[in-house]
């Protein structure tokens, strides 16, 4: 008789478990994704049960068959048993195979509700969500958590049920065939549960230590690797290869012990095995020469010691894996309770053609109760004008912009366009206005036709093309190996940072917005694309209303107003010239950025 | 592989140890059987307790041998894991330093992280599994069959013909399901790019209101992802049910097999649960050989990558002592000389002079060689074409060690390293006095900042130390290249963010020093004063002359000229 079998991991008993905060909610949550699903479910369900028996009666009526074919052969006796464990065995295979095939349907179907639930959701949080989390903690709750929960559904759900069943059907009757022989297989389980215990506390120790010092090594050779110039220019190989070395050694010794103990694990399990597998032969040899038991009935206990083990250490596992995945789970459904954008106001319409006008009355803004980060801020923008923000970082340039996107909402005062109150128009319109080049110029992974057609879904290559050759794009494009079809990183290998601004350009001019919003770049860049940008940025801005976080001095100059922002005021606020005259911070910062020009003439 | 296995020879007796300790472990098992058949038969028939208890006894002893057999091989197959392993990155790290920028772009900083770390932990996994249990499944299956001979022949051959056939089933599965599963990888990472994608650019695509775009173009990757697992999972899971119900079958014509023999009294009763026996514990080995199969294809991989690694052509003058050791005044000249970056022609027949102390402005768009241009003067690369001079020895001559310290270079990229300001100072010369230190430090006009830090040059850098900007991360990888008194110094776009007062300063007392500068820069108020300025164009030199020249010869320095002056208005 044969049952499934799965290769452990070093864990086991005595492995803490994940902590989890309301295990039974969160399940019933995961269950929620399979709704629609149930009555397959609960078909998967009784499919575990009906194999599960019938794993149980197969090596009874093998024990039986043997005692048949060892005492009275007798061919129609035996053929009808032999027959009958053959219905038993394809029973249970095609249960077996249909209970996974099922489940699997169940749970892929479920977790890909789930993510597409999680990614939608994510798509309405608003931005603010995105500026608390750091961006690694929320791709691998999205990524790591979502295939944990998968992997999970997919096997643990289906061994656990089975490993419970399993265990208690069979200590049940193997007490009916023969509790004398019982009380002697269980003998082993509780020199397994302190043999595990004894191990993993050790396992568990230098496992710690091993990821220690492997985060060691990986720091280490991180830094030197990306120094390489450096280490080769300052001829430091032969110290650095010293250094490595002690690092490396305590890797090895660390290693070593976890990997010893770990060995200790399914020694262990094959002895328990093999010890139980002697009694039994042994025991029950001696009680079968008394006539209590059957020669079949070893036999059939030889399979049941074997089932019942197994997977009393499977279960620890099992419900370690669940358990893990459902602490993953609560972390999806963390990102998923959180509130979303608000909905737009049920008085608000939707605005098209928007002629730019944009008046700031005294708005204040602060996130969540906190400090002010925004006060007082006044001014206005006449369609076509360019207005410049100027100051210090976290002075509150970037709150400004988000603000007149609907990111937030002001707490105090008005935003209005073109004369309507901000709160009367909805997102979606307000935003199918605007066009935004930003300082990252963030790139997708495709093409680059695509990545300039993301301004303007319906474009055709011809105006992808045309926009690009305003933007001053085309000219590079061409020269690349695959011109507009040339794949982009999300990273931008293969382009430059200048000639990515430019891509950037070219997909807000295809987007034709009627505001602009522009985060300058600050790196250097060479002069001659520094040109290329300056120029297609003018072209941009053109009869467009633009607002500009300003860095360079030239668009800050020809801005038709210039707000200087500080800790959230407004401090000054006027046109190039109106501001050198109040001789204040602008004048300063002009002054400075002269200096290193001047040195030119 | 071949050449992973070439490592294990270094502990080969550890390896033979753990091997034989397996062998201990795998006759334990095979015999089990036999001594139950003994129990059997020579004991239960015929009502023998003496028998019973005896060879009872025998298999409880065995199980403790083989326990502690197993326990043993732990130790041996860790030293060898580990040993190999610690060979491994200790070999990969040490030929890594031998490295060039060459080499390090044809894998890329993460790749070569993953191989040092990874890919040696697939490695030592497998040969871990190895000398334990990789052996041990296809012995076992060979001398479960050769002792089922031994008990009847003619049910062995039963065995005999359906364990290949599963074999040959599994194996089928399972290189189909790795293909499956690399495949569900690729879905995988699909359906993280989206999302990372999603993440950093949220803004932008808020701003676009690309919302609902991004959902669709998610909702098609992540059916994808899903399609993908299902069919994979689906097809492992084909495996277990059919070999299982297999050897159950097997076990049923055993039996019907064993009734006639037994009826004609040619085989004993213990001698057919002995086979019975067999056939599950040879279903038990299936399952070890899926795993197996899996450890090996991906250590297989990893072995492949490790190799690759360690089998890349490094230049030779960098490996042993090569050429002279000169002191060097610092003249540079390059005669007609040409280099190409992965077939790519980068600079193309480049001749200039630099006299010792002079000092080198080079201008050019990005793409147009400088960097590549600089890397030569340090034999960071090499040239393809032509020959350069250092003091009229060909650089070839020379010993790079001795050349390279000679030279400094303040790279593009700023890379710092942890631990204290003073340690990465004293990079630039590893014994250099605190009084030099301080002289550089000054003379890259840092000084007085370090002077405010709250441990001075004690201070801490990186990750849980203080954090430069970008101006004071440039001046202190200065003060790293010129605390070693340089003959040539080479400043790759290094003062892009020092304003032009530190800037010009930074000239002033670098002219204190003897040394030929070659300076990369946007701003031609910083190569104003040069002795010459080089204009790079698509890795030519298209201009070459003062400031006062260019500007009278170059079209090109004028407009980028004016268009600088223009901002500065």
């Amino acid at each position: 008789m044969v049952t499934r079998s799965n290769i452990r991991r070093h864990q086991g008993i005595g492995t803490a478990p994940p902590k989890v905060d309301d295990i039974r909610s969160t399940i019933k949550r995961i269950f929620s994704y399979m709704a629609s699903e149930r009555k397959m479910f609960f078909v998967v369900l009784s499919l575990i049960v009906a194999s599960s028996a019938l794993s149980l009666i197969g090596p009874y009526l093998l024990g039986r068959a043997v005692d048949l074919v060892v005492s009275e052969p007798n061919p129609s006796v035996l053929f009808r048993m032999l027959l009958l464990l053959l219905f038993v065995y394809a029973f249970q295979s095609g249960f077996l195979w249909l209970q996974n095939y099922w489940m699997i349907g169940i749970a892929q179907n479920a977790v890909y509700k789930m993510r597409n639930h999680l990614f939608s959701h994510m798509q309405r949080l608003p931005i603010l969500f995105f500026q608390k989390y750091q961006q690694g903690e929320l791709m691998s709750r999205l990524t790591n958590d979502m295939e944990n929960v998968s992997r999970t559904l997919n096997t643990a759900v289906v061994q656990f049920v089975t490993s419970v069943l399993t265990i208690t059907g069979t200590l049940v009757m193997m007490i009916w065939l023969s509790p004398l022989l019982t009380l002697l297989t269980v003998t082993i389980v509780p020199v397994m549960y302190f043999g595990m215990k004894w191990i993993t506390k050790r396992t568990g120790k230098y496992f710690k230590q091993q990821q220690n010092h492997l985060g060691e090594v990986n720091g280490y050779v991180e830094e030197m690797f990306s120094g390489q110039t450096i280490v080769s220019m300052f001829s430091r190989e032969e110290k650095v290869i010293e250094d490595f070395k002690a690092k490396n050694e305590a890797l090895r010794d660390s290693g070593y012990w976890a990997q010893v103990y770990t060995g200790f694990i399914p020694k262990l399990m094959n002895m328990l095995n093999n010890v139980s597998f002697a009694i039994i032969v042994g025991g029950g040899g001696l009680l079968a020469v008394n006539g209590y038991i059957s020669i079949g009935i070893i036999v059939t206990f030889t399979t049941y010691s074997r089932q019942f083990t197994r997977p009393l250490n499977d279960l620890a596992n099992q419900f370690n894996m669940i358990l893990s995945a459902v602490a993953g789970a609560e972390r999806v459904f963390d990102i998923i309770d959180q509130s979303e954008e608000e909905k737009d106001e049920q008085y608000a319409n939707r605005i098209s053609n928007v002629k730019g006008d944009v008046r700031f009355e005294e708005v204040d803004f602060s996130y969540e109760n906190d400090q002010p980060t925004l006060q007082n801020i006044s001014f206005q923008a006449k369609p076509g004008e360019t207005i410049a923000l100027v100051g210090p970082t976290g002075a509150g340039k970037t709150t400004i912009i988000s603000l007149l996107s609907r990111f937030y909402e002001p707490t105090k005062g008005g935003i209005y366009i073109d004369d309507h109150p901000l709160q009367d128009v909805t997102r979606e319109s307000l935003r199918s206005q605007m066009g935004v080049v930003l300082q990252d110029s963030t790139m997708f992974h495709t093409t680059i036709r695509e990545n300039i057609r993301y301004g303007k879904l319906e474009a055709t290559d011809e105006e992808v093309e045309e926009a690009a050759r305003l933007a001053h794009a085309d000219e590079f494009i061409r020269q690349l190996p695959g011109g507009y079809d040339t794949v982009l990183d999300s990273d931008g290998h293969g382009v430059s940072h200048g000639q990515r601004q430019l891509l950037s350009i070219a997909r807000a001019m295809i987007a034709d917005p009627s505001l602009l919003i522009l985060d300058e770049a600050t790196s250097s860049i060479d002069t001659v694309t520094e040109m290329k940008i300056n120029d297609a940025l003018a072209k941009l801005m053109k009869n467009r209303t633009s607002f500009v976080i300003a860095h360079r001095l030239n668009t800050i100059r020809s801005a038709d107003l210039i707000l200087v922002l500080q800790e959230g005021r407004i401090i000054e606020k006027g046109s190039h010239r109106e501001l050198v005259k109040q001789n204040g911070f602008y004048a300063d910062l002009v002054r400075t950025q002269m200096a290193e020009n001047q040195a030119l003439s | 592989m071949r050449k992973i296995f070439t490592y294990s020879l270094s502990y080969k007796w550890s390896a033979i140890i753990a091997l034989s300790l397996m062998g201990i472990e795998l006759i334990v098992e095979l015999v089990q059987p036999l001594i139950m058949a003994k129990i059997i038969d020579e004991g239960i028939v015929s009502k023998d307790y003496s028998v019973v208890s005896l060879w009872g006894g025998l298999l409880l002893v065995l199980s403790l041998l083989a326990f502690a057999a197993g326990v043993t091989n732990s130790f041996f197959a860790a030293r060898l894991s580990q040993g190999v392993g610690y060979d491994l990155r200790r070999d990969l790290f040490e030929k890594i330093q031998s490295f060039t920028n060459r080499n390090f772009q044809s894998y890329s900083t993460p790749g070569l992280i993953t191989r040092i770390t990874n890919d040696v932990v697939q490695i030592q996994n497998l040969l871990f599994m190895f000398v334990r249990i990789a052996l041990r499944a296809p012995l076992f299956i060979l001398f479960a069959l050769v002792m089922a001979f031994t008990i009847d022949a003619k049910l062995a051959l039963i065995l005999v013909v359906s364990v290949p056939l599963f074999l040959v089933f599994l194996s089928f599965i399972l290189t189909k399901g790795v293909k499956l599963f690399k495949s569900v990888q690729q879905k995988v990472d699909g359906v993280n790019t989206v999302i990372r994608e999603n993440l950093t650019g949220i803004r932008l695509i808020k701003g676009f209101n690309r919302g609902q775009y991004e959902e669709e173009r998610f909702t098609s990757v992540n059916d994808d992802l899903m399609t993908q697992n299902k069919r994979a999972l689906w097809l492992m899971e084909v495996a277990m049910p059919v070999v299982m119900l297999g050897v159950n079958l097997i076990i049923l014509v055993i039996l019907w097999l064993g009734a006639e023999r037994l009826a004609a009294n040619t085989i004993q009763p213990g001698e057919v649960v002995a086979l019975v026996n067999y056939a599950t514990r040879i279903m038990f080995t299936f399952s070890i050989f899926t795993f197996l199969i899996m450890v090996f294809s991906r250590g297989n991989a990893s072995a492949n990558r490790i190799t690759d690694i360690l089998e890349e052509e490094t230049p030779s003058y960098l490996k042993e002592q090569h050429g002279e050791k000169h002191e060097l005044k610092g003249e540079v000249r390059f005669q007609d000389v040409s280099f190409s970056h992965e077939s790519q022609p980068t600079l193309d027949s480049i001749t200039f002079k630099a006299e010792a102390g002079e000092t080198i402005g080079i201008l050019g768009e990005t793409g147009s060689g400088k960097t590549s241009l600089l890397h030569l003067i340090p034999r960071l690369y090499e040239r393809t074409d032509g020959a350069i001079y250092l003091d009229d020895y060909k650089i070839e001559d020379l010993d790079v060690k001795s050349l390279r310290t000679q030279i400094s270079l303040v790279p593009q990229e700023i890379h710092l390293f942890s631990g204290t300001v003073r340690d990465n100072i004293a990079w630039g010369k590893e014994e250099a006095t605190a009084e030099e230190i301080e002289a550089a430090a000054k003379q890259a006009q840092i000084h007085d900042y370090i002077l405010t830090l709250p441990e001075r040059y004690e201070t801490q850098l990186g990750q849980r130390g203080v954090t430069f900007s970008g101006g004071q991360k440039q001046r202190l990888s200065i003060a790293r290249a010129l605390v070693r008194k340089p003959k040539v110094l080479i400043l790759d776009d290094s003062t892009s963010a020092l304003d032009a007062h530190t800037e010009s300063r930074l000239m002033e007392a670098l002219k204190g020093q003897s040394c030929t500068v070659f300076m990369v820069a946007q701003k031609i108020s910083s190569l104003k004063a040069a002795h010459t300025i080089l204009i790079l164009h698509k890795g030519k030199i298209v201009a070459e002359g003062s400031h006062e020249q260019l500007l009278q010869e170059s079209a090109y320095y004028r407009e980028v000229y004016h268009s600088q002056l223009e901002e500065a208005q």
